[in-house]
C-alpha cells in the first residue's frame, strides 16, 4: 500500500506539471495544444538519448563501448560512481531537467511556427498529427535512443541507495510543487493577466497595444518548457525508455484532466489531476483482480471508462470541479474613495 | 534506371483512392458541424473489424463488409451525434469542448473495437491483430481487385454525394443547414435532422473505406489512429470548406508520399522509406503555411487565397 502510494505521487508530479504547461497554454492563453506528446516526448526522448553520453563526459571516463548499443554495460560502469556520488548524482539530476526543459522549448518552438497563423480548429489537426513525429523519428534513429528496445538512464537517484524509490517521489513532488508554485504566481502578474485578456478578447488585447503573436508563442514556449521537463522527470523516475510514448497517456489524460479540474484555473489543475492520478492508479490496481473473470484485457475497460467520463464532463460540467477565479486584487485608496461615493 | 514504375502507380492510385474516401466523410462533417471528427480514425478501424469478423463467422467474401460497414458505421455515428454532439451544440460548446469530445469519443471506441478483437481471438481461435485478407482478393489484368474496387467505390460514393447535394430537395436541404443554420431554421428546415442525416453518410464513408481496407494493409486496432495524420492532411490539403477539396487533396497527398518516397529512396538511400509517416505532415505545414485555406481554398481567378 506505501508502495503504491509513493508510485502514485511520482505520476502525480509528473502529470501535474504538464497539466500546468498544458493549462498555461490551453486555459490561460486559450491555444488548444493537442499535440502536447510532441513536447513530453521531446524532453523525454532527448533526455535519455543524452543522458549516458554526458555521464560519461562528466566522470570522465574512457570507454570504447557504445553509450546507446551498450548501454547496460556502460551503466555497470557508470552506477556505483553516482551510488558514491550524490553531489554528482544531484547536478546532473538538475542538468538532465535542463536538458530536458530546453528539448521541450525547442519543440515549442516548432509547434509555435502554424500556432500563431493558424484557426484553431486546423491548428489543433495540425499539433495532433505533429505529436507522432517524434515517435518515428524514435524508432528510425537509432542513435537517439536505440530504436524500438529503448534505453536505460543513468541511475541519477541512486545516492538515496535502499530509500531510492522513496527518494525518487519525493524529489518528483519537490519539483513538481515548486513549478506549481512559481506558475500559479506567473498567472498573477501582469503577463499572466495579458494572456488571459488575449484568450477572452483578442481584439481588445490588440487595441490595449499587446502583441498578440509575441504573447502566444511565449505561452507555448513557456507551456512546452514544462511539458519537456515532465518528459524528463519521467524519464529518470522510470529508469528507462522505449520510442512509444502514446497519445492517449500523454495527450489525451492531460486534456481530461485540466477539463476535469477546471480549465484557466491552476487549483482547478492540481485537484483535477490529483483526482484522475489516483483513479487511474486504483484501476490499474484492481486491475489483477478481475483477470479471468473478463474474457478481454482489463485495460481496454479504462479507455472505456475515461472516455465516457470525459464525456459526461464536457455535457454536464464543462466548467470542471474548481472554476476559474478573478485574479484578486488589493484596491487601491483611491478607487475606495470612488466606491464611497 | 526507371523511378517510377507500374506497381508505384499501382500503390499511389490504391492509397489515394482509401485518403480520399476517408477525407470525405471527415470534410462532410466538418462542413457540417464544424468539427474535426477525431474519432473519424476509430470509425475506419471498424469498418476494417466488420470485414474481418464477417469473413471469420461467416466465412464470406471479404467485399460483402462493404454495405454493412456502411449501415453498422453510420447509425454509431448517428447514435454518438444524438447522444453527445448534439447536446454540446445546443448549448453553443466552443470548438475546442467539441474536439475534446470527439477525441473522448475515440478513446472510447478504441477500447471497444480492443474488446471485440479480444473476443474474436476467444470466440473463434483465430488472430485478431495484424489481420491481412489480400490473399482472397481477385486479380483482374494482373493488378489486385482492390485498386479497381477502391477507386470504383470512390467514384461511386463522390458521384452520389454530388446528385445528392445538387439534384434533390433534401441535398438542397442538408446544404442550406451546412451555409446557414439560423436561416435554414427560419424556413422549416430541421436543421438537427439534416446534421444528423450528414453524421450518417459521413460516419458511413468511413466505414466503406476501412472494409476495404484489409484487402490492402495490415489491419490492427490502431489503423485509424496510423492513418488519421494522413486523412485529415488530405481533407485540409483539399480545403475543408470544399466537400470536393477531399478527392483532390486524397490524390495529391498519395501521390506525393507514395512517388516521393519512391524516389527519394532511390536517390538517397533505402532508409528513407522508414520515415514516410512523416511526409503527409510536412505537406500539411508546407500548403497550411502557404496557403491556410487548403488547396481549394485559393481562387485562382482574383489571384489570392
Amino acid at each position: 500500500m506505501v508502495l503504491f502510494i509513493v508510485d502514485l505521487l511520482a505520476l502525480f508530479a509528473v502529470y501535474l506539471v504538464i497539466n500546468i504547461g498544458l493549462n498555461i497554454q490551453q486555459g490561460i492563453t486559450g491555444i488548444p495544444n493537442f499535440g502536447i506528446l510532441f513536447a513530453v516526448a521531446g524532453g523525454a526522448y532527448i533526455t535519455a538519448g543524452l543522458s549516458t553520453r554526458l555521464t560519461l563526459a562528466l566522470l570522465g571516463i574512457q570507454t570504447n563501448l557504445n553509450p546507446v548499443s551498450d548501454n547496460v554495460s556502460v551503466l555497470q560502469l557508470v552506477n556505483p560512481i553516482l551510488r558514491s556520488q550524490p553531489i554528482i548524482a544531484i547536478s546532473l539530476f538538475i542538468l538532465f531537467l535542463m536538458i530536458g526543459g530546453a528539448a521541450g522549448a525547442a519543440m515549442g518552438l516548432i509547434s509555435s511556427a502554424p500556432a500563431i497563423r493558424l484557426r484553431e480548429d486546423y491548428l489543433a489537426i495540425t499539433l495532433l498529427a505533429f505529436g507522432e513525429i517524434l515517435n518515428i523519428v524514435g524508432q528510425g534513429y537509432t542513435p537517439l535512443i536505440g530504436g524500438p528496445p529503448g534505453v536505460n538512464l543513468p541511475d541519477v537517484l541512486a545516492w538515496a541507495g535502499e530509500y531510492r524509490f522513496y527518494a525518487g517521489s519525493f524529489v518528483l513532488l519537490l519539483v513538481a510543487i515548486a513549478i506549481f508554485a512559481v506558475a500559479d504566481y506567473i498567472i498573477k502578474t501582469p503577463f499572466g493577466r495579458t494572456l488571459k485578456a488575449i484568450r477572452d478578447n483578442e481584439t481588445v488585447a490588440r487595441a490595449l497595444g499587446k502583441s498578440i503573436t509575441q504573447y502566444r508563442t511565449v505561452s507555448i514556449l513557456i507551456g512546452s518548457t514544462l511539458c519537456g521537463i515532465a518528459g524528463s522527470l519521467w524519464v529518470i523516475y522510470s529508469g528507462a525508455i522505449t520510442p512509444t510514448l502514446a497519445r492517449f497517456d500523454w495527450t489525451f489524460l492531460p486534456w481530461l484532466m485540466i477539463l476535469l479540474g477546471g480549465m484557466g484555473s491552476n487549483r482547478g489543475t492540481f485537484v483535477g489531476t490529483l483526482i484522475f492520478v489516483t483513479l487511474d492508479k486504483l484501476i490499474i490496481y484492481y486491475k489483477y483482480t478481475f483477470v479471468g473473470i473478463l474474457p478481454f484485457d482489463i485495460i481496454w475497460l479504462n479507455y472505456l471508462l475515461l472516455g465516457l467520463i470525459a464525456i459526461l464532463i464536457l455535457i454536464y460540467r464543462p466548467e470542471g470541479i474548481v472554476r476559474e477565479t478573478q485574479i484578486k486584487q488589493r484596491p487601491s485608496p483611491e478607487s475606495k474613495k470612488f466606491s464611497q461615493g | 534506371m526507371e523511378l517510377v514504375s507500374l506497381s508505384t502507380v499501382v500503390a499511389w492510385l490504391t492509397y489515394s483512392a482509401f485518403l480520399s474516401l476517408m477525407a470525405l466523410g471527415i470534410t462532410l462533417l466538418y462542413r457540417t458541424t464544424k468539427v474535426a471528427n477525431f474519432a473519424h480514425a476509430s470509425f475506419v478501424t471498424i469498418g476494417a473489424y466488420v470485414t474481418y469478423t464477417l469473413t471469420v463467422a461467416f466465412s464470406s467474401n471479404p467485399y460483402v463488409g462493404v454495405p454493412v460497414a456502411f449501415i453498422l458505421v453510420g447509425i454509431i455515428s448517428l447514435l454518438l451525434f444524438y447522444a453527445v454532439l448534439e447536446p454540446l451544440r445546443r448549448r453553443n460548446a466552443s470548438t475546442v469542448l467539441l474536439m475534446i469530445a470527439t477525441l473522448a469519443i475515440d478513446v472510447m471506441l478504441t477500447g471497444f473495437i480492443n474488446i471485440h478483437a479480444d473476443y474474436l481471438t476467444n470466440a473463434y481461435r483465430v488472430p485478431s491483430r495484424n489481420i491481412l485478407l489480400s490473399g482472397s482478393d481477385f486479380r483482374y489484368i494482373g493488378q489486385p481487385g482492390i485498386l479497381f474496387v477502391a477507386l470504383g467505390t470512390l467514384a461511386i460514393c463522390a458521384a452520389a454525394i454530388y446528385l445528392l447535394l445538387n439534384f434533390t430537395t433534401l441535398g438542397i436541404a442538408l446544404r442550406a443547414s451546412m451555409e446557414n443554420p439560423q436561416l435554414a431554421e427560419a424556413i422549416g428546415i430541421n436543421v438537427s435532422m439534416m446534421l444528423a442525416i450528414s453524421w450518417f453518410i459521413g460516419g458511413g464513408l468511413a466505414g466503406i473505406a476501412g472494409a476495404l481496407i484489409p484487402l490492402w494493409t495490415e489491419v490492427n486496432p490502431s489503423i485509424g489512429t496510423i492513418l488519421l495524420a494522413s486523412m485529415f492532411c488530405a481533407s485540409i490539403v483539399g480545403g475543408l470548406e470544399q466537400i470536393y477539396g477531399a478527392v483532390l487533396g486524397g490524390l495529391v497527398l498519395g501521390l506525393v508520399d507514395v512517388i516521393g518516397t519512391t524516389v527519394l529512396a532511390s536517390i538517397i538511400g533505402p532508409w528513407v522509406a522508414f520515415y514516410e509517416p512523416v511526409i503527409p505532415l510536412l505537406v500539411l505545414s508546407a500548403i497550411l503555411i502557404f496557403a491556410p485555406r487548403g488547396l481549394a481554398g485559393i481562387n485562382l481567378r482574383r489571384g489570392k487565397q
